[in-house]
């Protein structure tokens, strides 16, 4: 099951990997090697059985979606440092699969956000050779000219300059192509039934009604709804963190409820927050009121 | 076809497909156990070590109303009666009579056939269905005869002919080879309980089974409905939610609602019973799995299990036998045990390893496909801390136990067997709450007793002690009458 979920992730690594170049592959793997070293450390220390916790695939899951999730420039300790942090604060000290309370790759992001948020907010504008990406993520040699902010930072910044949405040039820039790929990732996973339609569909249902709500207060204000759908991680969050079993709403009616929130969340985050993106943000702050969404949401029982 | 349904319940492909659905009449067991185990009441054995009796003839009678009796199924000389293991949920043991055949098959004298059963009254149907030994095929083996007597106004009659479960296929074969006997059937169980319609249940993958009896059915009070083909379908109440879209209230009872559920092969039983005077000796059993060839056979009640498979052919790698459906059947552990009235398949399937438990990851496949409408997860969370209480708050014995949550869950969980366990447990420890509650008022009564003895005394002693002042005080009274009544005279004496 999590073996499929990362093939889904497949087709928005492409897209990245087609703009960004290889730090991205260079990022997936650190995270990877380091997630397995990290669970086989604890979990040989708790005495658990490694192979068939390692798997399941559900540690290097995490693994991957927190390296797509980060910055692909950033240096290499970051991977190391968040991922270690997501395994043994978000989940082995839970219990280990299953009980964790928390998304553990939104964990590790939002730990480094909060440590270190200029590493987390350099992204590079162009594709960048192997060679590059070494030398970037090994910090061999500063290369300040390929970096920038993201796309959304960007749209903040310029609005705090007092500059009207109208006046920004709004392209179809990379992130867009990577939100359709993971966008095609999830219809992959919703067409294997991996996941089932209430958490994205709610999910985006949410980004739209709050994001135009907003827009028609003001135009000149606030992003355009389209803006909010294509731009950032929110396809990525949409069928792929948020979805994350083990820390969702479990009944039906609480999924709907869970996706749509997280929604609302992310346009009020990104909108009024100091963040740009705030997926990870939502995705905690629902993760936490799940237990009670859950007693909430309980089905009708046949005969009574 | 209806148009109804009922949530949940998952699409199971038969696994074990066979292009041709027959009967086999299998041959004589050379032994039979059968068991006297019924409901509340038990059947008293009628026959002696060492007696000789026929096929058909009586040898365990019924003494309350709610038993039945039982019947040899083969000719031949009792053996033993005493108790035996059987095949069972509770792992009991029984009171069962053992009967080694003479290989003869001689019947006892069964008075013709072939009657009219309209010239019996209903009590007098009641009391053969009840003296042939007829209970519910399907699996729970409730005696038929109190299910349609105990009815004031029953207006419906559902005949279960869905076999909901994967592999089994002994009704499909019932209703594809004896029609016109199950529509007889349907025709007297309808005059006994005096319903005004009754529903054969058929699931739409027995196609042959529902035009065999679309072409003998000329009863206009017979429908034959066919439901889609979904696992728990066979249930009884979410049959009933699926044909009639009524939902028997939990706790409840179907006749509540004026329905009866009948099985299909209890139908043909009736059928016996009533036109042949023939009591129930046999049935059909599917013997099916990846073990042997599928088939279905009709076996003496009371053989065993291994005569069963012997007569398939198995290959020779090694089994795990199963009674009843792969989802809520029980496993044999003694394959020399009998079958028994309810026992509809017995699987034969080579022995695999079993599947690595792994950690429940809350994907909630399992709340999906629940047809109650349960959290299995929630359950299984809540049993699994011993947090029993909170468990059966979360609806816990409205629990079928179904095993759709078993079949789904993809750490293969054994969730029905904490559930189960669950159940027993908390009726247990209901059991020792009671004792400790009628302990605790039982003490409380007597505190209360000594209490009452108490005040009680008291008061007698202070009535007493009044009694005792008024009496005082009255003597006083009288003293002072006197003295008074002495100073008079004396006053009247000075005067004179």
């Amino acid at each position: 099951m999590m073996r499929q979920v990362i093939y889904a992730l497949a087709l928005g690594i492409v897209v990245s990997y087609y703009f960004f170049g290889w730090g991205i592959v260079l990022q997936i793997v650190l995270g990877v090697i380091t997630a397995v070293a990290v669970e086989s450390a604890f979990l040989a220390f708790r005495g658990r059985d490694i192979i068939s916790s390692i798997s399941d695939g559900s540690i290097i899951l995490t693994a991957i979606l927190l390296a797509i999730s980060i910055p692909n420039i950033a240096p290499w300790w970051v991977i190391i440092v968040g991922i270690s942090f997501a395994i043994i604060f978000g989940k082995q000290l839970y219990g280990g699969l299953g009980n964790n309370l928390f998304n553990p790759a939104m964990l590790g992001y939002v730990f480094l956000l909060i440590s270190y948020p200029l590493q987390m907010s350099t992204w590079p504008i162009n594709f960048l050779s192997f060679d590059q990406a070494l030398e970037v993520v090994f910090n061999l040699s500063n290369i300040d000219a390929i970096s920038g902010a993201t796309r959304l930072d960007e749209i903040k910044n310029s609005l705090s300059l007092s500059n009207s949405i109208k006046q920004l040039e709004i392209h179809f820039p990379s992130q867009v192509w990577i939100n359709v790929g993971f966008f095609f990732g999830g219809l992959y996973l919703l067409f294997r039934k991996i996941i089932s339609w209430h958490i994205p569909v709610s999910f985006l249902v949410g980004i739209v009604i709050t994001s135009v709500l907003l827009w028609i207060s003001n135009v000149d204000l606030y992003i355009p709804m389209q803006n909010h759908i294509m731009l950032g991680g929110t396809m990525l969050g949409a069928f792929f963190i948020a979805t994350d079993p083990v820390s969702a709403s479990t009944t039906i009616n609480g999924r709907i409820i869970y996706g749509f929130l997280i929604g609302v969340l992310i346009v009020i985050i990104r909108t009024f927050g100091g963040y740009p993106d705030g997926i990870a943000f939502a995705v905690l702050l629902m993760n936490m009121t799940v237990p009670l969404i859950d007693v909430y949401t309980q089905p009708k029982v046949f005969g009574q | 076809m209806s148009n109804y349904s009922f949530k949940g319940g998952i699409v199971i492909k038969n696994p074990y497909l066979v292009n041709k659905v027959e009967i086999i009449q299998a041959s004589l067991p050379k032994k039979i156990i059968l068991p006297l185990q019924k409901f509340d009441g038990k059947a008293k054995p009628c026959v002696s070590v060492g007696d000789y009796v026929l096929v058909g003839q009586v040898v365990a009678s019924t003494e309350s109303g709610f038993d039945v009796s039982s019947h040899a199924s083969i000719s031949g000389v009792v053996l033993s009666i005493d108790t035996q293991d059987i095949v069972h949920k509770s792992g009991f043991k029984f009171q069962c009579i053992t009967i080694k055949s003479d290989g003869e098959d001689k019947w006892i004298d069964n008075k013709g056939g072939n009657v009219d059963f309209l010239h019996y009254s209903k009590e007098t149907l009641v009391g053969i269905i009840q003296k042939s030994g007829i209970v519910g095929m399907g699996g729970a083996g409730f005696p038929t005869h109190v299910k349609i007597n105990k009815v004031l106004d029953c207006h419906t009659l559902i005949i279960n002919g869905t076999e909901c479960e994967p592999g089994v296929m002994c009704d499909d074969a019932l209703m594809q080879f004896y029609p016109k006997e199950i529509i007889l059937g349907i025709e007297i169980l309808l005059y006994i309980c005096g319903a005004d319609r009754a529903i054969i249940a058929i699931e739409d993958d027995k196609q042959a089974a529902y035009q065999a009896l679309l072409t003998v059915n000329r009863n206009d009070r017979i429908n034959i409905n066919q439901i889609p083909t979904k696992y728990t379908s066979g249930a009884e109440k979410l049959l009933i939610k699926a044909l009639l879209d009524i939902e028997i209230l939990s706790g409840g009872f179907a006749i509540n609602e004026g329905i009866i559920c009948q099985n299909i092969s209890t139908t043909k039983a009736v059928f016996d019973a009533v036109i042949n005077h023939k009591p129930l000796v046999s049935r059909i059993v599917t013997v099916t799995g990846d073990g042997v060839y599928p088939n279905n056979f009709e076996v003496r009640l009371g053989a065993s299990f291994e005569h069963l498979i012997s007569m398939t052919s198995p290959n020779t790698k090694e089994h795990n036998y199963r009674m009843g459906g792969m989802m809520m059947g029980i496993d044999v552990v003694d394959i020399n045990m009998p079958i028994g009235k309810t026992t509809s398949a017995i699987f034969v399937n080579n022995k695999v390893s079993e599947p690595i438990v792994q950690e429940c990851i809350r994907c909630g496949q399992c709340s999906e496909v629940c047809p109650i409408g349960l959290l299995p997860q929630q359950l299984y969370w809540y049993i699994k801390s011993k947090n029993f209480e909170k468990a059966l708050n979360y609806n816990l014995p409205d629990c079928i136990e179904c095993a759709c949550c078993d079949y789904v869950c993809p750490s293969h969980i054994p969730l029905v067997s904490y559930f189960s366990f669950a159940k027993t447990f908390s009726k247990q420890q209901t059991i020792e709450q009671n004792k400790v509650n009628t302990a605790r008022e039982r003490f409380k009564y007597r505190e209360y007793r000594l209490e009452r003895n108490k005040l009680e005394r008291a008061q007698v002693m202070l009535d007493k002690k009044k009694a005792l002042k008024e009496k005082m005080a009255k003597e006083q009274f009288q003293k002072q009458k006197i003295t008074e009544a002495i100073q008079r005279v004396k006053q009247a004496k000075d005067k004179i």
